[in-house]
């Protein structure tokens, strides 16, 4: 059966059996995180994340990018990190990895419906979009592969389960997440996806919210420019 | 002279340059990954390099020097059979962990295989023992690159991931009449 059937089926289930969705607890958590007081005694709407303080409305859509107040190019993940320390006042080591996770599940659900729009205008997006293509082609490590060695060369073919997806054209990949999967009941935003792939390959892991990972989401949402946020968060296997 | 000094120095040049793939510059950013993360691409292979730069696509020009070279990265057994035991073969082929052929190719009686890599079912029945065949299959799994520049296939023994004495195991487990491998149905077939 075709995956993303399956996963509609899995869906339907679920909600027919719990009569909520995994991904509609996680956003409602995400929420109240997204409303509590730091230490600053500040929520964090008063951050901004690309549109403006407070306004959440397509703004994942529009991620990354980069922000003049940190001079980086941030993602929804590493984006929500710099309004917790910089707005907030909490400290680094208090941040919780899944507390980031279930406010990235609630900001981007407000991008459903809207189409992603990702600029190459600042020289270091340019950059890191360049350093994001070689990272994608690069064929490394002791079995020689690289992204597009599964995403590109053998789309379609399976070594597993699952068929290779085609990241960069029709399957429109980076709108597929952040994710909930429902094979492993775990809630994954597209750093944690990148992540697994090069465990799937015994390559070492780049650390969350480094620029390699930026730059390949930066390569990867370039992409998708113009497709349509099914929605977000998404429910896939 | 001193021209074709200078022409032979910049002819060098282009061709170190034509093996970085990764500019400092890029590295450096990389190394934000992690130590152990940017180690893999700093090493990256000039091989590699290569087949990263043309996109797994290597302009024809560039072949023959490259199959050269990566034919002579094999290395034999010592005792120079290149057909060992194909019941060892057969672990090895059937290990996720270790050769993960079943992955990639359809034939393995143990596994369901992928569709990656060419169907290898009954191998041995179809294609024979010849010392022909022993040598290219033995080499294809050796090092893939020397016939099939750039492709998925791990180059086994070239990058050390299985030793010479393995491979010829392999490769019995592939050939041999007796083996499992060509006397059991490959799962799935039909
Ligand atoms: C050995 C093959 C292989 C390699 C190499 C690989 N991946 Fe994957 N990738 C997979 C498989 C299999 C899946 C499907 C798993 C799933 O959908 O849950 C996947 C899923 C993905 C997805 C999600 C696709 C979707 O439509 O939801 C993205 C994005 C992705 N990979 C990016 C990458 C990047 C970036 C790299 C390089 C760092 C990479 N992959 C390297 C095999 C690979
Ligand atoms: C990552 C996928 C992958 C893995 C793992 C893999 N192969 Fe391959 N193999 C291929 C591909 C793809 C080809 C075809 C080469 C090409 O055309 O680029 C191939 C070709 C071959 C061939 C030549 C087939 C012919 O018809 O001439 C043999 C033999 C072979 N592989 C054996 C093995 C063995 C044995 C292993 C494990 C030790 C293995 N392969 C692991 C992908 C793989």
């Amino acid at each position: 059966m075709d995956p993303r059937e399956e996963a509609k089926r899995q869906k339907e289930l679920l909600l027919q059996t719990a009569g909520i969705l995994p991904t509609e607890l996680v956003v409602a958590q995400g929420e109240e995180l997204f409303n509590r007081k730091g230490p600053s005694g500040k929520t964090m709407a008063e951050c901004d994340f690309g549109l403006g303080k407070g306004v959440l409305e397509g703004a994942a859509a529009r991620l990354p990018r980069y922000f003049l107040d940190t001079n980086r190019v941030e993602d929804l993940d590493s984006r929500i990190l710099t309004c917790m320390t910089r707005v907030q006042g909490f400290k680094p080591e208090q941040i919780k990895r899944s507390e980031v996770v279930a406010i990235a599940f609630y900001i981007a659900s407000k991008s459903t419906g809207h189409r992603i729009q990702v600029r190459l205008l600042f020289p270091e997006e340019r950059e890191l979009y360049a350093l994001g293509e070689k990272l994608f082609y690069a064929r490394t490590g002791a079995r020689d592969v690289g992204c597009a060695t599964c995403h590109v060369t053998y789309v379609g073919r399976r070594a597993g389960v699952l068929p290779y997806a085609d990241v960069l054209g029709k399957d429109k990949s980076w709108t597929h997440w952040p994710a909930y999967r429902y094979s492993n009941d775990q809630i994954w935003t597209m750093q944690d996806r990148i992540r697994a792939c090069y465990g799937n390959i015994a390559h070492p892991q780049p650390a969350l919210y480094s620029q390699p990972i930026l730059a390949l989401e930066l390569f990867l949402a370039y992409h998708a420019n113009g497709a349509l946020v099914e929605e977000w968060p998404a429910f896939v296997r | 002279m001193r021209k074709v000094l200078v022409a032979l120095f910049a002819l060098g040049l282009a061709f170190a340059l034509a093996q970085r793939y990764f500019a400092e510059e890029e590295l450096k950013r990389v190394a934000a990954g992690g130590k152990a993360y940017a180690e893999v691409f700093a090493n990256q292979r000039p091989d590699q390099a290569l087949c990263s730069l043309h996109r797994n696509r290597l302009p024809a020009d560039l072949l023959p020097q490259f199959l050269e070279e990566q034919r002579a990265l094999i290395k034999y057994p010592a005792s120079g059979k290149l057909m060992g035991d194909w019941r060892k073969g057969g672990a090895i082929f059937n290990n996720l962990q270790k050769a993960n052929c079943f992955s990639c190719h359809f034939g393995s009686p143990v596994h369901l295989g992928g569709d990656v890599g060419p169907s290898l079912e009954k191998y041995g029945l179809k294609r024979g023992q010849s010392e022909a065949v022993q040598r290219y299959t033995y080499e294809v799994i050796y090092n893939s690159w020397a016939y099939f520049p750039c492709t998925v296939m791990y180059r086994f023994g070239a990058q050390g991931l299985l030793t010479p004495e393995e491979i010829a195991d392999v490769v019995a487990y592939l050939l041999d009449p007796e083996s499992d491998f060509n006397t059991k149905p490959a799962v799935g077939s039909r």
